[in-house]
């Protein structure tokens, strides 16, 4: 033992010498190397989850903008075919006015002639009766045979110029 | 017309090389001491060395303090090791670079080599003790490869010296690593790993067998049991015969290298001891990884849940 070299001194020495390089190995290298290790590891799991969740968030937002696009073909498709609807109805309220309009004034010219007519009409039989009257004024003036009379009334017949010009 | 290529240099180049080092190993090998002897006369100043002396004891370069000089190799190397890390993880940063990149590399190389033999949870428990012995060896036996490292003098004695050529530091090692297991056996299991070394209840059982009138599996329980106890008995020698074979491995080795490098430089000065100088770099590594993969394996077995 003596010639090997073994002495228990040196042994305790080199023990203390050992542990203390692995307490400063623990707390200088592999604590702070772990941690990191492990942060970076955390850090990329992160990283790799919240591109995985862009994506997905992405694909979603494409899904959505599709319908969207979709629903907004449709509405404009409802839009415009409802819009066509309202127009021809407008139309055909328009004709349907027209058409009463057309037919109101019709009506009322028809009225108005009617009106004329009878005023005409009237007028007529006031001056007829107004010359009838002259006549029988006449008549009974000059007392009259028949052929006179008739001759009278025609004679008062052809004065009144409301018969000439009719 | 290209150029033969060997090595990255041409051809001519390689053999120019290998023609002037095998003049400086035949002039070294003449000029030296071993060619005197041969020739009779004297060796040539430059390539006078001493046969190596080897002593297998640590010299005390100072002889009023009983500091050894492997004592003082170990501490450069516990600063080198220590210098390192420290210099690492100073300012760590989440993107590495450079040394905190390089002891990264150290550390999960170590992780994934430990973790893959004893799991995550005992990986954790052992990755401390095995690395520290893997780089404190290492470190030890790659400082003394520095040229030059053990020939400085102190009072006679070399200043220097190759911490694991010391019986000391492959014992102490040992020790630890022996410590270590035992602790970590315990701690997995309990009360019931002692029973790997003193397991007398199969010998009860029988004894009982045996009173209560089974003779027959009665005797054959007890010698089962007897079996079982001797087993016990030869677990606790392997033990320490272990911690033997772990300190004089090392020791074995790193002195054996030292001394044949010694002889090489005595033989042939030049030249060739470069050859012996690459394996022992090569084989401190090894044995700072058996040294270390030992520790694991042996910690490995302890926590194994027995089937």
């Amino acid at each position: 033992m003596e010639g090997l070299g073994l002495d228990l001194p040196t042994f305790v020495g080199q023990l203390v010498s050992f542990l203390i390089l692995l307490g400063l190995l623990v707390y200088v290298g592999y604590k702070p190397i772990r941690k990191m290790l492990d942060e970076r590891a955390n850090r990329i799991k992160e990283s790799m989850e919240q591109a995985e969740a862009t994506k997905q968030e992405y694909e979603q937002a494409k899904v959505a903008v599709q319908e969207q696009i979709g629903k907004a073909r449709e509405e404009g498709q409802a839009i415009i075919s409802q819009a066509a609807q309202i127009g021809d109805r407008l139309k055909e309220e328009a004709r349907g006015e027209a058409r009463k309009e057309a037919q109101a004034l019709v009506e009322r010219a028809r009225g108005e002639l009617e009106r004329e007519r009878d005023k005409v009409i009237d007028d007529l039989r006031h001056e007829f009766v107004d010359t009838a009257i002259l006549a029988a004024e006449k008549v009974i003036n000059e007392t009259l045979d028949k052929e006179r009379h008739r001759k009278l009334i025609e004679q008062a017949m052809e004065e009144s110029t409301t018969f000439k010009e009719n | 017309m290209a150029k033969r290529k060997v090595l990255g240099c041409s051809l001519n180049l390689i053999i120019i090389i290998s023609i002037v080092f095998l003049i400086l190993i035949v002039v070294s090998f003449i000029g030296g001491s071993v060619g005197a002897l041969i020739t009779g006369g004297e060796p040539l100043s430059i390539f006078a060395v001493q046969p190596p002396h080897p002593q297998l004891a640590a010299e005390h370069p100072f002889p009023n303090l009983p500091i050894t000089n492997t004592m003082i190799t170990a501490w450069i190397s516990i600063l080198v090791v220590f210098g390192l890390f420290f210099a690492a993880t100073r300012r760590m940063k989440l993107v590495p670079r450079g040394l905190q990149n390089f002891v990264e590399f150290i550390y999960e190389a170590g992780a994934n080599f430990i973790e893959d033999a004893a799991g995550k949870k005992h990986g954790r428990w052992f990755f401390p003790v095995c690395v520290t012995i893997f780089l404190f060896v290492l470190a030890n036996a790659w400082i003394n490869l520095i040229p030059g490292f053990e020939t400085i003098k102190m009072n006679g004695e070399p200043l220097l010296r190759n911490a694991n050529t010391d019986v000391n530091v492959p014992l102490m090692l040992a020790v630890v690593a022996f410590i270590s297991i035992e602790y970590w056996g315990f701690k997995a299991k309990g009360a019931p790993y002692l029973e790997t070394f003193f397991n007398f209840k199969p010998l009860g059982s029988g004894l009982k067998q045996l009173f209560t009138g089974k003779i027959k599996a009665g005797f054959a329980g007890i010698f089962t049991g007897i079996i079982v106890a001797f087993a016990g008995i030869l677990e606790i020698l392997s033990h320490f015969i272990r911690m033997v074979s772990f300190t004089f491995r090392l020791f074995g080795n790193m002195t054996a290298g030292a001394i044949l490098t010694l002889i090489m430089i005595f033989l042939i000065p030049w030249v060739v001891p470069a050859i012996f100088y690459g394996l022992e770099a090569f084989f401190g590594f090894v044995q700072a990884m058996i040294f270390g993969g030992l520790t694991l394996g042996f910690a490995c077995a302890a926590v194994m849940a027995e089937e």
